[in-house]
């Protein structure tokens, strides 16, 4: 079967305007908004829970996830995730966008590219769980309901973001 | 009457819960594929300002919720008090947010469009995600001396519209006005950046951009339509507050307290809370005594209190579906009439003495005098013939 041909991406704001009716849709029908973060700590924890059920049911913070009667993939996070998921693969198939690749800047080898995606990965898992969320439990959908401290953190994390840009520029030339 | 939103209404369970998430997931993560967000790139370089894409989706897609949130709340068809708004935490929010910034710029994607990237096939991606889960493994570890800071800052469930005072709607329009003008400024920024880091400047499609525009303004504007419109039913039913008096509250906590609700209706964040009427219901954490009232069940007769008399009771508090009374004057009126010690009456007529009896015996019961005995609210008769029927009408 032939791949589709490569199609452009959506103009930004009406990309973004589809994307604010898919968090409005989620409001109105679940009551909260869209998330993402707290699924990847659910199947780290579960996974540790595999290895270490004792040690992961004593820790403090994984105590809620993790415990007598707590089903740790049984959560509405995990399954919306595993949308985005099956979301993403569909969009960039019928885009012509699947494809096995490492993205990075010129000159930048694909050892350095994998080490610093994991780096920050870890600096993001990190901040999520310490602010409750990230770029979509946080900024998009604390946003949308105008709450406070997630305004904070979307400024928050811009000012992050453009802080160390700098010094990270050969990576993204 | 407003069914919206669906889930906290009841209208469907856990497992139908799961499968719209899956759904609703689906579309998020198509539309991010679409957007471009499955590539670092074009992540990365909104924080070189050479084509500000995140800036564009994330900002329009946030001013269009808000405002189709503020439009259907703003008609009453969406009970914005049954929303989730993710608490305030001053703090983790500076912090976490400047880390997740960092580790943006890092590891070009964030947690959301890394499993876009991995879906397109693009290892980085992939290992992005694995980071985000060591980093959540990380921070269960270091949580123990950690906790104190992690609730620091706790503001709880706020809104900058309740912070501001002002309708939600009205709030909505500001961000939309916010956010087009943010757009049009980034749309020049580009202009300098890009050629600067020999670029091509993004295209600006102003046809396609400005019917976007219109039509998260036409959200927008409709929804201070609803602001403007004179009061509505809810609004109507406001008008009449059922009271009950210090003292009778308390003959009913000693004589019947299963059958009532106790609710403390002031702002805990405001001024701590130390004193409460005995037998108010303990609130969840992350609770508010609206959302609280909306679960219990309309067996017993919900009875709110604030510090003072109140003008209104909270949003929400009505969605309780029995009898609501609110104390009048508040806890100071409690206070006054249960707390302080009853002063014997200057005129010892018996219908005073009778009152008096019965206040001693309350503010002994309340006051936590050792081993005080509940007042027998069936008044004896007193030494005189002519004992009035007082006291023990409860």
């Amino acid at each position: 079967m032939q791949p589709p041909v490569e199609r452009p991406y959506w103009n930004p704001y009406v990309a973004g305007f589809v994307l604010g009716l898919v968090l409005l849709t989620s409001f109105l029908v679940m009551g909260f908004g869209l998330g993402s973060s707290s699924a990847a700590t659910r199947l780290a924890v579960g996974a540790a829970h595999l290895v270490a059920p004792a040690a992961t049911e004593a820790n403090a913070y994984f105590s809620q996830y993790v415990g007598p009667g707590k089903k740790i993939l049984e959560d509405w996070l995990v399954f919306e995730v595993l949308g985005i998921f099956l979301g993403g693969l569909v969009g960039a198939y019928s885009a012509g966008r699947l494809k096995s690749e490492v993205i990075r800047g010129e000159g930048v080898s694909k050892g350095r590219r994998i080490a610093m995606a994991i780096v920050g990965g870890i600096l993001m898992g990190f901040a999520a769980r310490l602010a409750r969320g990230c770029t979509s439990g946080q900024a998009l959908t604390g946003g949308a309901i105008l709450s406070l401290g997630s305004w904070i953190f979307m400024m928050c994390v811009f000012a992050g973001g453009y802080l160390v840009a700098p010094f990270v520029k050969r990576d993204w030339r | 009457m407003n069914v919206l939103p669906l889930y906290p209404n009841d209208v469907f369970g856990f497992p139908t819960g799961l499968l719209l998430g899956t759904l609703i997931g689906f579309a998020f993560g198509f539309v991010l594929e679409r957007a471009g967000f499955g590539n670092a790139k074009n992540l990365a370089a909104q924080f070189y300002l050479t084509d500000t894409r995140v800036l564009k989706v994330m900002f329009s897609a946030i001013a269009t919720a808000c405002a189709g949130i503020g439009l259907l709340a703003g008609f009453g068809v969406l009970d914005l008090s049954l929303l989730t708004v993710p608490e305030t935490f001053i703090g983790p929010h500076v912090v976490g947010g400047l880390l997740l910034g960092i580790g943006f710029i890092v590891s070009g994607y964030c947690p959301g469009t890394g499993v876009v990237a991995m879906a397109s096939g693009k290892w980085d991606g992939l290992m992005s995600i694995v980071g985000v889960m060591i980093g959540s493994l990380l921070f269960g570890f270091v949580y123990g001396p950690l906790e104190g800071f992690y609730r620091s800052g706790a503001m709880g469930s706020v809104t900058i519209a309740q912070a501001l005072g002002l309708p939600f709607p009205v709030l909505a329009a500001g961000v939309v006005l916010m956010a087009v003008g943010c757009f049009l400024g980034a749309e020049k920024l580009e202009t300098i950046f890009a050629p600067k880091a020999s670029r091509p400047v993004p295209a600006s499609q102003p046809a396609v951009r400005n019917r976007a525009f219109a039509a998260m303004g036409a959200l927008a504007v409709i929804g201070l339509v609803s602001v403007a419109l004179p009061a509505r039913p809810p609004a109507v039913a406001q008008t009449s507050l059922a009271k009950i008096g210090a003292v009778e509250l308390a003959q009913k906590i000693v004589a019947a307290p299963q059958e009532l609700w106790i609710l403390d209706i002031r702002d805990a964040k405001s001024a701590p809370v130390t004193e409460r009427i005995p037998g108010t219901v303990t609130l969840p954490e992350g609770s508010t005594a609206a959302k609280f009232a909306a679960t219990l069940p309309a067996t017993r007769t919900l009875v709110a209190y604030a510090q003072r008399d109140v003008a209104d009771l909270p949003e929400g508090l009505r969605a309780f579906p029995g009898e609501i009374l609110v104390l009048a004057g508040g806890f100071d009126a409690w206070k006054g009439a249960v707390l302080a010690t009853p002063q014997p009456p200057a005129e010892p007529t018996p219908v005073l003495i009778a009152e008096f009896r019965m206040k001693s015996a309350l503010n002994g019961y309340f006051t936590g005098a050792a081993a005080a005995p509940p007042p027998k609210l069936v008044v004896k008769a007193v030494a005189t013939s002519a004992a009035p029927k007082k006291g023990g009408g409860c």
